[in-house]
């Protein structure tokens, strides 16, 4: 049952950390638009802050691809997510060692080729190793990508990165000229406090309107792969893969599938990353990434997008948070505060909640198989701690 | 530089590795999980020593150009990085209830909190430690081997680290404990084995090589909160080229990724000077083998290992 048809039972229907996770939210984002109406947060910088979130959720979604359905401890996210910025950056920068200047549509489709190509090329050789192998493997591949994009300058400029990236609406027929064709808006919400609606916003509207395309789109392909058959024998083999193979599926290949759907939803995220950037420098192929992704995914519950979702939204906030705090409060670097966050989180979630805050629950059966016709009735416990308690391992 | 010259810092860099990895390889194979926190173990190790170092200062005389306060730094750097491993796994490891991946994932967290914490505490510049920089030694200069004192003396007392482990591992009771542990845990605790207190043993064991070798790597270059997060890969490439859980695996593991890490620059003249025959061939490995990529061949040669012979030189075959 859908929120629309029945605003009621589907409040009711939620279980603790539900409500919880929903209250939270909802109070922040009040928060933030308070703060926004009253002129204490910019509200270009507001947007930016959506649009960073909704590329950690599509890292964290494409991460939940390969780890909440699979199994597959990738940590490789940075490699695949700065494949993805270099790919569309180096189609469409102006300061592009080796093209340039294409429109921002193939940078997209370049970004995403290379990185069906990198995915296959990590994948074929590391996804036959034990889990706790598969993790250090991919870790020391995504440091070889990481050198080679560093010390290979005629084709990645090296260290200086890649400026003169544009929007990636550039050269679109209407979207190309919107923001500046848009009027300067100025709302006064509260009396000598206006909030002034410039190109800059409308610019900052467009991305976000961007990332949330992107996010939705895989969204509901993961959501829709993680409840079909396929999905099934990926969770399969999460949970036993020697069941999988005992049941006749090609393990390796399913495990290679759902790597490359992950890895090519991460890529995604590096197009978004470039085009709202601007910039794009080895930096942001160092290995943090990979584990910010990792926090979201572990934090909203493996195999949960809308946890990742969750998560997504937790780690903008504590990576701008710590900007904030340093800005006003606390004279400490943000960086090493950001990490310390990081860690205390991850050691905090494995040790009191290790299933994450919003574990997978009806979000992977069929909605008409536990609706029956409109009227929510309550699973019965077996089903519910199989769906509710993640898993065994 | 002549072979010998790039073979002799080989060796130095190695005691290094070697250092970093047995305490990796023990705790991988009796905790059983990949402690991705043992890099930064080492960076504990190095920045306690900075600190004792800084405090008692010189006391006095020297050996292999190295005042006596420096050892004792190193002692208290091993003793603190001990400290803290066993304070990690009493708080945080034991309570928890997860598997070995979780583990795996929690470590990340741990590695994480101790970064930042040094970060914090000592910011991220890079540091020295306050000893008298020293030139080569003179008689080696005409063989192009350019080592200081201070690489005898990292390599002097890696070695006899090295030596005492193998006699604890051999001749005492924790140490036949502890090999028990390491082939099969149950079994070794229905024969009566405390096994909680070899496992923390082990971390006391693990994590104080660690600390020696943040020292040592404090020493051989210099100190920075990223230190031993950066060299942890390279480490895991030793106990993984060497055979998880064999510490003698995980030394000859460090040995031979230690060399061919400061031999690269020695291959790619050998590469040079090869004829590969595509010419297109030739450019992409004369690429490749720089000294750039040294880390990148150790992470390269880990897969490889992992993929052909997963039990590493020193397992008795493929499983």
């Amino acid at each position: 049952m859908s929120l629309l048809d029945d605003p009621k039972a589907a409040f009711a229907d939620l279980s603790r950390p539900e409500g919880w996770v929903l209250g939270v939210s909802v109070a922040f984002v009040l928060f933030l638009f308070v703060a926004m109406l009253t002129g204490a947060l910019g509200p270009t910088y507001f947007l930016f802050l959506v649009g960073l979130a909704g590329m950690y959720a599509l890292l964290s979604f494409g991460l939940n691809a390969q780890w909440g359905f699979t199994g597959l401890i990738n940590f490789s996210v940075a490699a695949f997510f700065g494949i993805g910025a270099y790919g569309t950056a180096l189609m469409t920068a102006s300061g592009s060692p080796i093209a340039g200047g294409f429109s921002p549509l193939v940078g997209l489709a370049v970004a995403l080729v290379v990185a069906l190509a990198l995915a296959l090329l990590i994948g074929i050789p590391t996804l036959r190793l034990r889990a706790d192998y598969l993790a250090i493997a991919s870790l020391g591949l995504a440091e070889v990508v990481r050198l080679i994009v560093l010390n290979e300058r005629w084709l990645t400029n090296g260290s200086a990165g890649l400026r003169g990236i544009p929007g990636f609406f550039d050269g679109w027929p209407v979207l190309s000229t919107f923001p500046e064709a848009m009027p300067g808006l100025r709302l006064e919400v509260i009396p000598g406090s206006p909030v002034i609606l410039e190109t800059a916003f409308w610019q900052a509207s467009l991305n976000v309107l961007l990332v949330l395309a992107f996010a939705g789109a895989a969204y509901f392909v993961l959501r829709r792969a993680h409840r079909s058959p396929w999905g099934r024998v990926l969770r399969t083999i999460r949970s036993d893969e020697d069941l999988a193979r005992a049941l006749g599926k090609n393990t390796y290949s399913f495990k290679m599938q759902s790597f490359v759907l992950g890895s090519l939803i991460m890529a995604l995220a590096g197009v978004f990353y470039a085009h709202l950037n601007l910039y794009v420098g080895p930096g942001d192929l160092d290995p943090i990434t990979t584990f910010y992704a990792w926090v979201a995914v572990i934090l909203g519950g493996s195999g949960s997008n809308r946890g990742a979702l969750f998560g997504g939204i937790v780690i903008v906030t504590i990576r701008e948070g710590t900007r904030f705090l340093n800005d006003v409060a606390l004279p400490i670097d943000p960086a090493p505060l950001r990490l310390l966050l990081i860690g205390v989180v991850i050691v905090a979630v494995m040790r009191y909640r290790p299933q994450g805050v919003l574990p997978p629950q009806r979000e992977l059966i069929w909605p008409s198989a536990v609706g029956g016709g409109g009227t929510p009735e309550t699973p019965d416990s077996g089903v519910r701690e199989r769906k509710g308690g993640g898993d065994d391992e | 530089m002549t072979v010998l010259g790039y073979l002799a810092n080989g060796l130095v860099f190695s005691s290094i590795i070697v250092l970093g990895s047995i305490g990796l390889s023990l705790v991988y194979s009796i905790a059983d999980f990949a402690n991705f926190a043992h890099g930064d173990t080492m960076t504990i190790g190095a920045y306690s020593a900075l600190v004792t170092f800084g405090a008692v200062g010189g006391l006095g005389g020297a050996v292999l150009g190295l005042p006596y306060g420096f050892f004792l730094a190193l002692v208290v750097g091993i003793a603190v990085a001990a400290v803290v491993a066993v304070a990690t796994e009493k708080l945080i490891y034991e309570p928890l209830d997860v598997d070995s991946i979780g583990l795996l994932i929690t470590s990340i967290g741990i590695a994480f909190i101790y970064r930042a914490v040094i970060q914090i505490r000592f910011g991220s510049d890079f540091t020295r430690f306050d000893v008298r920089p020293l030139r080569p030694i003179e008689a080696l200069v005409p063989y192009g081997v350019r080592i200081t004192l201070h690489d005898v003396a990292i390599f002097g007392s890696a070695v006899a680290l090295v030596v005492g482990l193998h006699v604890l591992l051999q001749y005492t009771d924790l140490g036949r404990k502890m090999r028990a542990m390491a082939d099969n845990p149950d079994l070794a605790r229905v024969s009566g084995i405390r096994t909680k207190r070899v496992k923390l043993w082990t971390w006391v064991i693990g994590a104080g090589l660690a600390g020696a070798g943040g020292v040592f790597l404090g020493l051989f270059n210099q100190l920075a909160p990223r230190m031993g997060f950066n060299l942890l890969l390279v480490i895991f490439a030793a106990v993984i080229l060497g055979g998880i859980g064999s510490v003698y695996g995980a030394m000859a593991g460090g040995f031979l990724i230690g060399m061919i890490n400061q031999l690269t620059p020695f291959f790619s003249n050998v590469v040079e000077a090869l004829p590969i025959r595509p010419n297109w061939l030739a450019t992409v490995i004369e690429n490749m083998i720089t000294i750039e990529y040294a880390n990148a061949i150790a992470f390269v040669i880990m897969v490889v290992v992992l993929l052909v012979r997963p039990n590493g030189i020193a397992g008795e075959g493929a499983t």
